[in-house]
Order: C-alpha cells, then structure tokens, then sequence
C-alpha cells in the first residue's frame, strides 16, 4: 500500500501486460500520457462482448441488438457521470481527443465563426489542439492567437487576461499539459472567458485521467477526452457539449443513424449524441471505456492524484539531484499531473530512451505533437515520463538507475565530460 | 542484460556520434539539401563541392541522435572521392540493406556495418537513413541542374 491509499501492488496484478519483461528486464512502462495499459477487466469486457453480447446499435429488434445497445447507452451514461454531466445526451463517443476537438472545429466553429473572430489557444498545445483551429480559421477568416508560456512553464495568466477580450469567440486550452504536467488555472479563466462572452473548450486528454474534473462545476463549454489515455481500449474518446450548443450544432459529417428522416433533397437530423455519430461506432470501445471508469473510480480519482503526486516528487527530487539533467516544467510546490520532461546534457532524447528500453524502462522521447512549446522551451525535443496508477516507487528507481546508465554510455568520454556543467 | 555495451551503441557507432568527421559547413556547395525527420524534429543540412562528377568534399550540420550523427559521419568517409553516380547507387544499397530487403553492404561501405543494428530497432532505421536521404537529395538536385543546363 502506497502512503497515498493506492495498494499498487494489488492493482500491478489487475494489468496483465506488467508481467512482460523487456530484455530480461521488468518492464517499467512510463509512457502513459502516451497510451496506458488495460486491467484485466477491461480486456474480459471486449471478449465478453464479441463471444456473448455483439449486435450492431439502435438497428434491430433482435434480442443481441438490445444488448448491444444497451451496454453502448450504458457506457454513455457512465462516461456522463464520471465528468459530472448532468445529462447523458451532452457525451458524444469520439475516436479520442483529437477527432473530439476536430468535431467542435467543423461543427461549431465553421458553423459560428465569423472574419476577424478570435480563438485563443495557447503555446503549450498539442498539435491536435492547434491544426484543427487553424484549419477553421482558414475557412471562417477567424485570427488564432497564443497565450504564452512563462519561464517556469505555466500559463501568463497576466497576459491571458488581457488576451481574453470581447472578440475572443472561444477559448481552446490544455487542462493538463502533455508535456510538462502543468495544472493550468482553467476555472479561472473559464470565468473570465464567461465574463467576456467567449466559450470555452478543454483538451482534458491528460486531466481526465489524473484528478477528478466536473463539467457542471468547471462550467467549460465542450470538453474532450481520450479512453486509452484512462485504461480503456484505443479508438474510444468522448467529446462533451453543453446540451443547448449540441442542439444547435450541425453535424460535420454524414451517415447512418444519425438521421430522423431522409428525402431527396436533405434529412432532418436525430437529436444530440446521435446526430454527432453516424455509422456504426466502436461499440465494444465504448463497453471497454466505461468499465475503465468503473476501475477507476473504485480506486478514486482523488487517490490516484495524490498517488502520480507522490511519484512526480520522487521522479523530480531524483532528476534533479543527478549531474546534467535538465528537468522543465513547474518546480517546488506548483501542482503538477503526472508528466515530468527532462533532457541529460550531450545525449539526445532518443537516445536516452533507446537506453533506458535496454533496461525495460520504456519512456517517451521527442516533440510529442508540441513544437510551439517546444521552440518556446528552446529544444527540438524532451524524454517525457508518466505515470498510471500501477506505477510505484521502484517504477521511479528503475528510471533514476536507466539514466545511470545512459551517462555510462554516453559520457564516459571526455569531450563528453566537458560538455557537462 | 550484461553490463557491455548495447548492441545498438556499438564502440564504433558511439566514437563516430562523440566526434564526427567532416561536419561543418561548405561556404559556396555546388549541392545543397536539407532533410527532416517529423517524428522527432531532427534535421540534417548536407553541402557537396562537386569536381568532374565526383564529390570531392561532403559536410553536414545535423541537429539530431547519436544514430543520424555517426551515419552522417561514416558516410561522409565513405562517399567523399566517388563518382556521384556511384555515391547514389552507394545510397540506394545502404537503404536496402537497412530496411531488411539486402543482405550485404557494398565494400565501400563496411564501416558503416555496425549500423545495421537499426534493423532490430525499425524506429530508429530513419536516423540511419536521414543523412543519406540529404546525399541523395544533393544528387538529384545536381542531375537536374545539369539536366537542366
């Protein structure tokens, strides 16, 4: 049991994947901002669903199709609940984040925007939180600005408030940044982007997994999130709409069950979710992800958060202390999720993680999709680690030794040495 | 795993990546090309001074890993003072043999052997190639110049 109420060495045994070794190694899996494993409920419910349950949605009468369809409602009503949606109708099932923001970009924004609007983003974005709104912005004539990223890492919340104005049409921000685990004060400017007539969107891909988040409580407008990101399968995320925007959405794209009636000329379309969600979605996805929110909230968001905290403490303190190691990011006391970045002088991140593989520790090492923070952090990439609630302290003791060893191969030379400070 | 170098840093690989020959930069290059890699944002300049249809100097500046380094700087050694025909058929063998579809280097190009490690690594098979995507570059840019006049 962790002093933080997580027993991860229970929870290690729920994830079958954590019995591999990598090259004789234990594997250290730190790349979770990346994709997180899957408990072994989460599997059994896929298998389950195809060998017991599989029938497509909301198309038949048939006793599986009934099945089908109500543990793919039911997977909705779990999702709403686990943001704090008052209404099932506002979760709309993605493929994940990115196609979540891309539908509020040519749904909403090509639909409202006008020549001269504004979106605000800011400089530690990820790419699928910049290139869908330059894509509208180039169809509506709307201007994107960047609120910018200060020396420690964090949001210039002075710059924000004066970038927040009467033109800002909405607001699309990072909750937690993938890069750097910067917390950003996202209620706060919630209220101020509200106060000046702006809505709001909020990459929630790494905030969701890591701290409990209610969209009733935050008041943000639309807010998107990824299922393997949280323990459930890939090809599942959730786009969140307030009720009243969704009903006066156009869907940005067409198919089946997504319509009340077609003629020749048009259709009128179902209500919100499923106007958002024509074809035959990942239904087993949606079964996946909404038994991850049930593993999850039986450990307790609140839990896990302190848990990655404990841990980021212990990665920060570790990093830190060794010679040549540049760690970005938030320091001493700012609340951070569970993603520390960090570079060791002389070696670069690919290699650092070629390295830290040979030894199981399996971490993330480029511009992960942010290369405006990026040249704002003045490198062309970082090794980035983050952690899941499986992860413990000897998680963090494996990588501190892999960088050990990285120095031994890399700097064992004295050029090298003299590179160092 | 023992405690002897990876198969992937092999003495050579690291020695060539902690001091790379022929980097630089050529101040009036006859070919010039710049390659990226958009995984990881590294990016390799090659300039080439040409004479008679040999490359009779080769110089690069690379913002990249320890792989696209010792690669720039053992093919630097191996094509400087060939025919550029030779250096593109050269190009081409590397590739094949890195991307698993050729079995032997061509002998101007043993040292360049403990690089065939990459193979086990397929993430790492574009930092061995990103210096010679740059040379071909360089090539075809040169043929079409003279194609062209």
């Amino acid at each position: 049991m962790s002093d933080t109420g997580l027993d991860t060495a229970s929870i290690r045994r729920d994830f079958p994947i954590l019995k591999r070794e990598i090259g004789g190694h234990p594997l250290t899996y730190l790349d979770n901002a990346a994709t997180t494993q899957k408990p072994r409920a989460v599997i059994d419910a896929l298998v389950d669903f195809y060998e017991h349950h599989n029938a497509n949605v909301h198309r038949g009468v048939h006793t599986l199709s009934e099945e089908a369809t109500a543990l793919y409602e039911g997977a909705r009503v779990k999702a709403a609940g686990f943001l704090g949606a008052c209404d099932p109708g506002s979760i709309i099932f993605t493929r994940g984040t990115t196609e979540s923001i891309n539908l509020v970009a040519q749904g909403w924004a090509r639909q409202n925007l006008r020549s001269g609007d504004e979106i605000l983003l800011s400089e530690m974005e990820h790419h699928s939180n910049i290139i869908p709104w330059q894509i509208a912005a180039r169809e509506t004539g709307a201007v994107l600005r960047y609120i910018p990223v200060t020396d420690e890492g964090l949001l210039d919340m002075d710059e924000a408030g004066r970038m927040i104005t009467e033109k800002t049409a909405l607001l699309a921000l990072t909750h937690t940044s993938n890069v750097l685990g910067t917390i950003n004060p996202v209620a706060d400017l919630i209220r101020l982007a509200r106060s000046r007539g702006a809505l709001v969107l909020l990459d929630a891909a790494q905030g969701v997994p890591r701290q409990p988040l209610d969209v009733t409580a935050l008041d943000c407008d639309f807010l998107a999130c990824s299922g393997h990101k949280m323990l459930a399968p890939t090809g599942i995320g959730v786009l969140y709409g307030k009720p009243e925007l969704l009903e006066r959405m156009e869907p940005p794209s067409g198919g089946g069950g997504m319509i009340r009636q077609v003629w020749r000329e048009g259709a009128d379309w179902r209500e919100p979710p499923w106007r958002f969600e024509p074809g035959t979605p990942d239904i087993s996805g949606a079964v996946g992800l909404g038994v991850a929110l049930d593993y999850l909230s039986a450990l307790g968001l609140q839990r896990v958060q302190a848990h990655e905290a404990a841990l980021t403490r212990q990665a920060l303190r570790g990093l830190e202390a060794i010679p040549g190691v540049t760690v970005y990011g938030p320091s001493g006391g700012v609340a951070r999720g569970g993603v520390v970045s960090f570079n060791v002088d002389g070696v670069h991140p690919h290699d650092v993680a070629q390295v830290l593989d040979e030894v199981g520790v399996a971490v993330r090492a480029g511009h992960h999709c942010c290369q405006l923070l990026m040249k704002r952090l003045g490198v062309a990439a970082t090794v980035r680690l983050s952690f899941a609630p499986y992860n413990d302290a000897a998680d963090v003791e494996r990588l501190l030794r892999g960088i050990g060893r990285v120095k031994e191969v890399f700097g064992d030379d004295g050029e090298q040495k003299r590179a160092l400070p | 795993m023992t405690e002897s170098k990876s198969a992937l840093y092999r003495e050579a690989i690291l020695e060539h990546s902690r001091h790379p020959r022929n980097q630089g930069r050529l101040e009036a290059p006859d070919a010039r090309a710049v390659a990226h890699n958009p995984l990881c944002g590294d990016e390799l300049e090659m300039m080439l001074a040409l004479a008679e249809g040999n490359i009779r100097e080769l110089r690069y500046l690379a913002r990249g890993c320890s792989i696209v380094i010792a690669s720039a700087s053992l093919m630097s050694e191996a094509v400087t003072g060939q025919a550029t025909a030779r250096a593109a058929q050269l190009g081409r063998a590397f590739r094949a043999v890195i991307e698993g579809r050729a079995e032997a280097l061509p002998a101007e190009l043993a040292a360049c052997a403990p690089l065939e490690a990459v193979r086990q690594r397929p993430s790492r098979i574009r930092c061995a190639l990103l210096p010679w995507e740059a040379l071909a570059d360089c090539l075809s840019e040169d043929g079409d110049r003279e194609a062209g006049g």
